[in-house]
């Protein structure tokens, strides 16, 4: 039976940021977290693949404290348990510590025919943990996947490349990032959810994984980070008659010169 | 660590990325490398100002060149190496990145290198935020298709090396190389755009947008609910940050509540226009004009007004 691995991050809800006009600085009092919405296409595509191959699916997190909030809502989505590597260093880890550690916990955990991963996170969208996660593991990464099967032991998938698609077949384990379209994530059931508190959640700590000082330190560091200022006329048309603010935007678009 | 390194499949990316290349070198001072697949593209590279083209051959795959690109890298010091941010060249960058322990910067909109360190500018949270990053060197960094101008041919004589690689990874088997035919045209370049949102009940009132489109001589663009959960339009259509990016001169919205991932792809838009039912969707806080009403009153109202 396949063994499968899906990766997620527990994001802040970017549509609950605020931008403070005045400095452009991000007002996060009011953010919730999420399951990165890219991820939950990746959690759908192993349960997927479990309903039509009966494979086994561990998920694993790599986040701050606040991590632990995630594992209730992604256990109600399929996978059988969840790994969570909870530690303030994922607040400021780039692509480099995050698959190194994300690395090193499949290699103590696995090994896995398939690990899967979203294309990109929906906060940060670095788009390189698949891809270097499998150089670290030293298997075949097959990114932006808009297709993906299992058969006798090998991965067939579809890429999507902008202009072109192509079929990739690997023999043996490998790496994939799966794009949005692949699949539309199913919401969790009232069953599903209660059934989650059953299921087994077990942290594992970095400093158990044997990664050296140089291994966890990133190699890119944020220096500031500032809303974009939308300079827009915001002119809102509101007349009770629609006749009349079609009137007045027309007579607007007009004095621009579009029409 | 020294030079600078670019590559990229598609030779007119290759050629912007030689755009910021050439301006890290006049403040690295240092020589300016280019990696191509093809023989046409080393020439033009060469051409247009790199200082040597190293041209691999051997792979059928250009995910395959990774490595040979990483070792190329490692070989000549390079402290920089700017790759096309195509989906293929994410891929690279990423196990580049990796061969070399660099650090990686995914679509960088500004370069440069201060205090011997990479700085950059990049969208965060959905295009909510601009972060700037400091990387340390030797960094690669990925640089979307269109952020640079090409650069242009100068008569360059840039040094062309041919370089025979080793065989790819013999796990991987790619087939089925086939193009995505677009569904009409492109509308990253389109002068209009009509978008519809989730504000839109049914496939069939598409006729409506249509309709004001053609009065507008627009194209259709749409949210991503539209085209990926609903699937009444193609992909192709769909504008936000993963999608296409429009500038149009202008963009009118039919129901679109303006998620941050959405705005993202329309704020280059010269004029904005929404059109939505309720005052407080944040589209109107990205709009220059709004209409508060329910589109199925406004779009005909409009319709005919463009037609006048």
């Amino acid at each position: 039976m396949p063994k499968i691995l899906v990766c997620y991050k527990w994001v802040l809800d970017e549509q609950d940021i605020r931008v403070n006009a005045a400095d452009a600085s991000l007002d996060f009092s009011r953010a919730k977290y999420k399951i990165s919405d890219y991820d939950k296409n990746a959690i759908e595509e192993a349960v997927q693949l479990q309903e039509s191959q009966g494979a086994t699916i561990d998920a694993i997190t790599f986040g701050g404290p606040a991590v632990k909030q995630s594992l209730k809502d992604l256990l109600s989505r399929g996978p059988d348990k969840v790994y969570y590597l909870a530690d303030p260093a994922a607040d400021k880890a780039d692509g480099h510590v995050t698959a190194g550690v994300l690395a090193a916990a499949a290699r103590t955990k696995g090994p896995y025919d398939l690990i899967i991963c979203g294309e990109g996170s929906s906060d940060a969208y670095n788009q390189q943990v698949a891809p270097r996660m499998a150089a670290r593991l030293g298997l075949p990464a097959i990114t932006f996947v808009q297709s993906l099967k299992l058969e006798d032991g090998r991965i067939v998938a579809t890429r999507k490349l902008g202009d072109c698609t192509e079929v990739v077949t690997i023999d043996g384990p490998a790496v994939v990032s799966v794009v949005p379209e692949i699949n539309k994530p199913r919401i969790p059931s009232l069953k599903q959810v209660l059934a989650a508190a059953k299921k087994p959640s077990e942290e594992i700590k970095i400093a158990d994984l044997g990664l050296t000082p140089a291994q966890l330190t990133p190699k890119t560091v944020s220096m500031t980070v500032k809303g974009f200022v939308m300079n827009r006329k915001n002119i809102l048309f509101k007349e009770p008659a629609q006749a009349d603010n079609v009137a007045k935007l027309v007579a607007a678009l007009a004095k621009e010169g579009v029409c | 660590m020294s030079g600078i390194l670019i590559f990229s499949e598609n030779n007119a990316t290759a050629l912007e990325l030689l755009t910021a290349g050439l301006g890290l070198k006049a403040t690295m001072n240092q020589p300016l490398c280019a990696v191509a697949l093809a023989e046409e593209d080393a020439a033009a590279l060469a051409a247009a100002g790199a200082d040597k083209v190293i041209l691999l051959k051997g792979r059928d795959w250009p995910e395959g060149y990774a490595q040979p690109i990483a070792e190329l890298a490692a070989k000549d010091l390079a402290a920089v190496i700017l790759i096309g941010g195509t989906a293929r060249g994410k891929d690279i960058a990423a196990k580049v990145a990796d061969g070399l322990d660099a650090g990686l910067v995914t679509e960088a909109q500004t370069i440069e290198i201060v205090d011997d360190k990479l700085q950059t500018t990049r969208l965060k949270y959905g295009g909510l935020a601009v972060a700037s990053e400091a990387t340390v060197l030797p960094a690669v960094v990925t640089v979307a298709p269109r952020t640079f101008d090409k650069a242009t041919a100068a008569g360059g004589q840039g040094q062309i090396i041919s370089l025979d690689t080793a065989d790819g990874d013999p796990r991987v088997k790619v087939s089925d190389l086939c193009p995505i035919e677009r569904q009409g045209v492109d509308i990253a370049a389109a002068a209009r755009i009509v978008c519809v949102g989730r504000g839109l009940s049914q496939k069939e009132d598409l006729a409506l947008a249509e309709d004001l489109a053609k009065a507008l001589t627009a194209e259709i663009g749409c949210t991503r609910g539209i085209a990926e959960d609903y699937h009444w339009l193609p992909v192709e259509r769909y504008i936000g940050i993963s999608g296409q990016k429009v500038k149009p001169e202008v963009y009118l919205s039919l129901g679109v509540s303006g998620q941050v991932q959405h705005v993202a792809g329309i704020r280059d838009s010269k004029i904005i226009v929404a059109v939505d039912s309720n005052e407080k969707a944040p589209i109107f806080e990205a709009a220059d004009y709004g209409i508060v009403g329910d589109l199925y009153e406004v779009a005909p109202l409009l319709t005919a007004a463009f037609k006048k």
